[in-house]
C-alpha cells in the first residue's frame, strides 16, 4: 500500500536508503505509487475458491492454480485448500491432493504451527474425501 | 489422529485439540524487512572494516616504504647484482 523509505545511518558510511519491501499484510498484486483498488484478502480467497470449484476443472488448470498459488507470498488458507482438494477428488487425483498437503507445509518454512493447522481444519475434508497425509504414508520422513 | 504431538508449543485455546490460528500471509516480506537491512549495513561493516584494516594499512606501507626511498643508491645496487642487460655493472 505505501511504500515508504527509511534511513539506516552508519557510523563511518553516509546515510543508506532501504526501500520497504511491500506493505506490511499488503495483498501481493500492490504496486508502490498505483492507484489501483487493491484487493482485500478476503476478495483474494475467494477468488481462489472460485477458481478450484469450477466444476469442469481440468489437470492443467489444477496444476497452473497450484504452482500460481505456490509462488504467493502466503500459505494458502484452509478453504483454498478445501476447494483445490476437491478439484483433485473430481479429477481422480490422489497424488496431487498429498502433493498439495506436502506443498503447503513446505511454504511455512519455519513456521511449525501452520501445517498442523492446516491439517486440524482440513480434518473433516481429508476423511471425507478418503485423503492420506503424507505423515500417514510416511512421506515425511527421508 | 492428535495434531499436538507435532506442536512444540502449548496450545492457545481452552480444548487441546484446537489449535489457534497462526499468521499465514506475507511471512517472507515479513523476514526480508527484517532480515535485509542488517544484511545490507553487515555487508557496508565488512566493506569498511576490509577498507580500513587491510587497504589502508596497505597503502601507507607503500607511501612509508617510497618516502625514503634512494632511486639512484637502488639502482647501483641492483646494476651492481647483474640484474640489467642495457648496463653492465661499475667496474666491468
Amino acid at each position: 500500500m505505501h511504500c515508504g523509505k527509511y534511513i539506516k545511518s552508519q557510523t563511518v558510511k553516509l546515510c543508506i536508503v532501504v526501500l520497504h519491501i511491500d506493505g506490511i499484510r499488503s495483498p501481493l498484486a500492490s504496486r508502490c505509487y498505483s492507484h489501483a483498488k487493491v484487493e482485500t484478502d478476503e476478495e483474494f480467497d475467494a477468488r481462489w475458491v472460485t477458481y478450484f470449484s469450477k466444476p469442469d476443472i481440468d489437470a492443467w488448470e489444477l496444476k497452473k492454480g497450484m504452482n500460481t498459488l505456490i509462488g504467493y507470498d502466503l500459505v494458502p488458507e484452509p478453504k483454498i485448500l478445501d476447494s483445490a482438494l476437491r478439484a483433485c477428488r473430481r479429477l481422480n487425483d490422489l497424488a496431487s491432493a498429498i502433493r498439495i498437503l506436502e506443498a503447503v507445509k513446505d511454504k511455512s518454512g519455519p513456521h511449525k504451527d501452520i501445517y498442523p493447522y492446516l491439517i486440524q481444519e482440513l480434518q473433516p475434508t481429508l476423511i471425507e474425501l478418503g485423503i492420506s497425509t503424507p505423515e500417514d504414508l510416511g512421506m515425511d520422513k527421508l | 489422529m492428535n495434531m499436538n504431538r507435532e506442536t512444540d508449543r502449548p496450545p492457545v485455546q481452552n480444548s487441546t485439540m484446537s489449535l489457534a490460528k497462526p499468521a499465514m500471509r506475507g511471512l517472507l516480506g515479513k523476514r526480508l524487512r527484517f532480515h535485509l537491512p542488517i544484511a545490507f549495513a553487515l555487508s557496508l561493516v565488512a566493506a569498511a572494516a576490509f577498507k580500513y584494516g587491510v587497504t589502508e594499512p596497505r597503502k601507507q606501507a607503500y607511501a612509508d616504504f617510497y618516502k625514503q626511498y634512494d632511486t639512484t643508491k637502488e639502482f647501483n645496487n641492483m646494476r651492481d647484482a647483474g640484474v640489467f642487460e642495457s648496463v653492465r655493472p661499475t667496474g666491468e
